[in-house]
Order: structure tokens, then sequence, then C-alpha cells
């Protein structure tokens, strides 16, 4: 696979050599160089296959969130269809629910919440940014309300198949790693191989262009904004697994920044219709690198904070550099 | 003794007995006569002091079984005291809580009780509450600014003795590496500086410890499981790891277990004692929990307050603690009376 993979490729044609994916896995590839000689224990197998782990989540996460910003869009709701339909699975569990029960109660939210965001966006015509950010906080409050009874909810003793998703091991891999692998081949199939996957690139380059070429533009919105929060629930499926219990404290955490900034680090431009997914593997590869590294040297966490400030402004400020805009390329916020 | 026996010790001991009883019921009229008055005096004198009341409570945040149980339990105090409990939820957010206390300067509640997770989030309006004639208690996590109470750990004190009995667990004579990891929680909380520093302070008494790690968490299973993850794979002979609180070590403890290291690695927390955290010691997840008892807070918490409002004293004229006794729970003694559940 190459930088340019993908049917936007023709339009890389100026900055082929060096895009956004080429420079970041340059620079990661760097990073890990520094780090293996530096750092005692980094460039062991344990240690790639435990940064794979710990970054398998948010790779999971910028998939889904890559396919609504290649379609010029943007799910700040994302964190909160993940916790939440999580959430709800774990409590089902530990209230006795057979396991196939929650898992389908679970996702239903999580498309729910795609669908009502997708519908918003698409017929209403409100800013995905706005629509997201409320009905990220709207879910949340009604969740706790109504259905979630504490901030975290436990999975009790006896379910080892349901914590093998995230704490099992498959020929020594990580079964997080596991599912971001496959995921992302799926995902990547779908982008480059279907006529959605082009429908998206082409819905992200130019909506009005798309939607007179006869592309059902509306409809494909609604679909990629279940992508994202469906993805979100697997997720959020893993990262219960993990930790045997979900927190839905975590919707606010900085992880939505977290996701934003693989999707954009690895060349998924805010102004749509570019980047593929081997950009989601270099953008969480360079933070896993990062993370790992920082964890290694012991840092503290604000120290943490300010690296990751800085390495994503410095994405933007390439993003910015290698897609100027025009009023063709207005991104997400402006 | 058979039961003829006691029949028969009963039947002689029956005039002694109705000798007491006469006389006891001469002292009891003159003592309910002036014992009664005074109990009556001085529960009108309490109700004067207390009753009608309002204790104004913002904890960082609810839906933790810790703040839900304290919250639980105060209203019980509050309704016992004839005071109303006003309960304030910031939901976490430090710009809420700070916006919280100033509405609440302006509102004039008799007492403010607040659980400040940032050493100096809330230090400038709690000395402003106080001046305006407001009772503080801080609860648990306290501001760099010292208001009329505190009620909580003492974290020096906590982080000592997970110290003391890691020194035992993985000292110079324990045959393991003698290395430690620490999650702790956010760095400018009174609990994360001061749990630290009492944890160092008794390791220092064996040279062959070494603390290998010592991440912030802040107070997240999520962010714990991966920092241990990742020092596992960098120390995989560590001995212990201690967290700052229960529920954020959960998360290392699922690490330790997915690196099937339950045995070797003994893991540490203190906490409220919520029911998850004895799960987690019977479950083997946990080596240890030191418990503060949530619950024993409340209560303690309320009888601060109580005090205060009776002492009749000016805000800034009281400088008092109540440090919770921390107790262990070991796979040895674990038993669900130690932790709690929410009720409701």
């Amino acid at each position: 696979m190459t930088g340019t993979s993908g049917p936007q490729s023709f339009m890389r044609s100026k900055d082929s050599l060096l895009s956004q994916e080429v420079i970041v896995m340059l620079v990661t590839l760097f990073l890990c160089a520094i780090f293996a000689v530096t750092l005692p224990g980094f460039a062991t197998v344990g240690n790639l296959l435990t940064m794979g782990n710990s970054v398998a989540i948010l790779g999971m996460l910028s998939l889904g969130m890559g396919v609504v910003v290649i379609g010029r869009g943007l799910d700040l709701s994302q964190i909160t269809a993940m916790a939440v339909s999580a959430a709800i699975v774990c409590q089902m569990i530990g209230s006795g629910y057979p396991i196939p029960v929650a898992l389908l109660a679970g996702l239903a939210v999580a498309l729910a919440i795609g669908v009502a965001n997708g519908l918003i966006i698409a017929f209403i015509e409100i800013p995905a940014l706005f629509t997201t950010l409320a009905s990220g906080l709207l879910v949340y409050g009604i969740a706790r309300i109504t259905v979630l009874d504490g901030f975290i909810s436990y999975i009790p003793k006896g379910n080892d198949a349901f914590l093998y998703l995230g704490q099992g091991r498959l020929f020594g891999i990580p079964f997080p790693v596991i599912v971001f692998i496959i995921l992302a081949v799926l995902v990547h199939f779908m982008l480059s191989r279907t006529s959605v996957g082009r429908f998206i690139y082409a819905h992200g380059d130019n909506a009005d262009t798309a939607r007179l070429s006869g592309i059902p533009v509306r409809p494909l919105t609604v679909f990629e904004y279940c992508v994202s929060a469906v993805i979100g629930f697997l997720a959020g499926l893993v990262m219960a697994a993990m930790n045997a219990s979900m927190n839905t404290q975590v919707i606010n955490s900085t992880l939505i920044f977290d996701v934003i900034l693989v999707v954009v680090l690895g060349g998924i431009s805010l102004i749509g219709g570019r980047g593929s997914v081997w950009s989601v593997v270099v953008g969480a590869a360079l933070i896993g690198t990062l993370l790992n590294g920082m964890i290694i040297m012991n840092l503290d966490s604000n120290l943490q904070s300010i690296i990751k400030g800085l390495v994503l402004l410095g994405a933007i400020l390439l993003d910015n550099f290698l897609h100027p805009r025009n009023e063709d390329t207005a991104r997400q916020g402006d | 003794m058979t039961r003829k026996n006691v029949i028969t010790r009963l039947i002689k001991s029956l005039p002694a007995a109705a000798a007491l009883v006469v006389a006891g019921g001469f002292a009891a009229d003159a003592q309910q006569l002036a014992g009664g008055k005074s109990s009556g005096e001085l529960r009108a004198l309490v109700d004067s002091k207390l009753a009608g009341k309002t204790v104004a409570w913002m904890p960082t945040t609810l839906g933790f079984p810790l703040t839900d149980m304290w919250t639980h339990v105060m209203q019980q105090e509050a309704d016992q005291m004839g005071m109303t409990l006003d309960v304030r939820d910031p939901g976490w957010n430090p710009d809420t809580m700070v916006q919280i206390v100033n509405s609440l300067i302006a509102d004039k509640p008799d007492v403010m009780i607040v659980h400040n997770f940032n050493v100096q989030l809330l230090a400038k309006q709690l000395k402003k509450a106080e001046e305006a004639g407001i009772h503080v208690v801080q609860v648990n996590m306290v501001s760099n600014y010292k208001t009329g109470a505190y009620v909580g750990a003492d974290w020096g004190q906590v982080g000592r003795m997970v110290g003391e009995d890691v020194v035992q667990a993985c000292g110079a004579n324990s045959g393991s590496s003698g290395k430690v990891a620490v999650v702790q929680g956010d760095l400018t909380s009174a609990a994360s500086i001061e749990q630290l520093a009492g944890f160092k302070e008794a390791l220092a008494a064996d040279p062959s410890i070494t603390i290998v790690s010592e991440q912030d968490a802040a107070w997240d299973a999520s962010k714990a499981n991966t920092i241990t993850a990742t020092v596992l794979q960098q120390h995989p002979d560590l001995c212990a790891t201690f967290g700052f609180w229960g529920t954020m070590q959960n998360g290392a403890a699922q690490a330790v277990k997915a690196a099937g290291k339950t045995d070797q690695v003994k893991v540490y927390a203190s906490g409220e004692g919520n029911r998850q955290d004895c799960t987690n010691v019977d479950d083997g997840l946990f080596y240890k929990f030191l418990n503060y008892s949530a619950p024993r807070q409340g209560e303690a918490i309320m009888s601060a307050v109580s005090f205060m409002l009776q002492s009749g004293l000016a805000p800034t004229d009281i400088r008092m603690a109540h440090y919770s006794r921390p107790f262990w729970v070991t796979r040895d003694n674990v038993d669900a009376s130690m932790c709690f559940d929410v009720p409701g």
C-alpha cells in the first residue's frame, strides 16, 4: 500500500512523494529509532504489542471518525455513543441478561444515535459540529437519568468470554489489536473497493457536485454517522472488556480530541475527500509511540498534554500547507 | 446450668429483686423529674441551634458510589437534625465548581460542605465564604486554604500505612525485585500529593525498594490500565503497584490479570470501600485494600457541622479536623460488611 492509495490518488499528483501519511510515517520511524536507542525495553516485541494494545481503541474510534471526516463531517458525539452503549451492555450483563441480548441492546442504542445525527445533519441541514456536540450531551444526559445507575458499570465475575475481547490473546497478539486490524481491513475495503466508499469521497470532496451527479448524498450522510457510532460501540465493548467495567466519565475526557488528532495527523483532512485507512494507521502509530515512550520516560501528565498539543498543532499546520484553503474547501468549524 | 437450677435461683433472688425494683423506681422517679427537665431543655437548646438551618453540599460530582454514599448518609443526618441539605452537582467541572461556590456565597447557607479535587481551585472562594459568615467543611480532599473543618482521610497516614505494608511485601527479605509502581490521581489533588509523600516516607526505610513509575491516571481506570500494562512490559518482575483510588486501580488490576501476573504483582489500593472494592479483594484482583469508609465519613461530616453550629463560634474561629480511621481489607478478613452498597 502506498501513501496515495484509494480513489483520491489522482488529486495528489503534486505531493505524492511527500504526502502527509508518508511524512507521519517517517516521523514515527524516526521516533521509534530514537526510543529504541535511548529507552531500554522499548524495542521489544512485547512492548510493541503493548503499544498496539494501548492505541487499539483510539485507532478503532479514529476509523469511524475517519469515514465521517472523509465525507466532510465531524462526529463529536462518538465518545458518547461508545460509552453509553457499552455501559448499557455492562449494566445489562450485571443485571443477569444473556450477553447476546445485552449486545443487541447496545448496538440498537448506538445505531439510534448514528441515525439521529445523520437525519438532523442531512435533512435539517444543521452543521455537524453543532448537531453532534448537542446530541452527545443530550444522549448522555438522558441515559444517566433513565438507564444508567452511576458513572461506572461493572462486569461481574464469570463473564470471561466477554472479557476475552479486551484481555485475551490470539497467537500472542492482544485481542484489541486483532479487532482493530479486522476493522481497518473492512473499512479500507469499503472505502476503496465499493461504490459506497467512492461516494463518500465524492461527498466530502464536493457535496453539491456529488448531488448533481446523482449520488444520494442525504442517505449517504446517515450511513456515515451510523458507521461512526457503530464502530464507537465496538470500541466501547473492547474498552469495557479491558477494564471489566465502563466509566461513562470518559465522555468528559479529552478522548474525542485524541481521536481527531489521530485522524488529522494521518492526513484525513478536515476539508473532506482526502486520506484513507492508512492515514489512521500511521496517525495511531505515531500517537501510540509517543504515549508509550512518555510513559516509559515517566513524564508527568502536564508535560504529556503539552507534547500532544504541539503535535496536533504541527499536524494542522501541515494539513493547511498541503491543502491550502479556498471557498470550495471550507473545513468543518470554519 | 440446668433448667431447674435456674428457676431455683430466680425464686431465691426474688425478694432482692423486688427491693431493687422499688428502690430503683423511687430513684428513677426523682431523676426523671430533674433529668427529664434538663434533657428537654438541652434538646430545645440544640434544636434552636440546628433546626431549620441550611447546609449546602457540593461534591466533585454525583454518580460515583463515594459521593452518592456520602450524600445519602448526610441527608439522613440532616433530616435527624431538622436541617435542609441543598445538594449542588458540578459534574466534575472545575468552572462549574467555582460558579456554584460563588453563588452559594451570595445565597448564604449556614454551612457549606465542599469536596475539592484541586489544592488551588477554590482557595480564594472558600476564604471569602468564611469571611461572609458561612461555616465551611472540606471533605476528603482539601484546598491549600484550610477552612473551619476538614473531615476525611489523613492522606499522609494512608500513604505511610500502604508504604509500610509494601516494605514487608517487597522489601529486602521478601526475595522480590523490590520494584514498585505508583498510579496517582490528579497531580493537583491533595489526595495524590500527600499520599505520595507518605508512601515515599515509609519506603525510605528500605533502600532495596525502588519506585519504577509514578504516572498519574487522573482517577480513570482505563488510563491506569494502559499505564500498568506498559510498566509491566518494562518491568516484568514488578513486585507491587499502589493506586490512590480503588475505582481507578481496578484498571491496573485488570492489566495485571491480563498479563497473567496476579500472583506475582501485589495490587494495593486505598479508597472508600464501595462494593466493588471488596469484590476485587475477594476475587484476588486486589492484594490489599485500605478502606477509609465513606458511610462513616458521612456521619463524621455531619457531626462536624452539628458541632460548628452549636458552638456559636464564628467560622474563622474554628480550626478542626476529623481524620478517618483507615482499616485493611485483605483476602483473609474480607467480609461483605466491610464495604457498602449505595441504597436505592
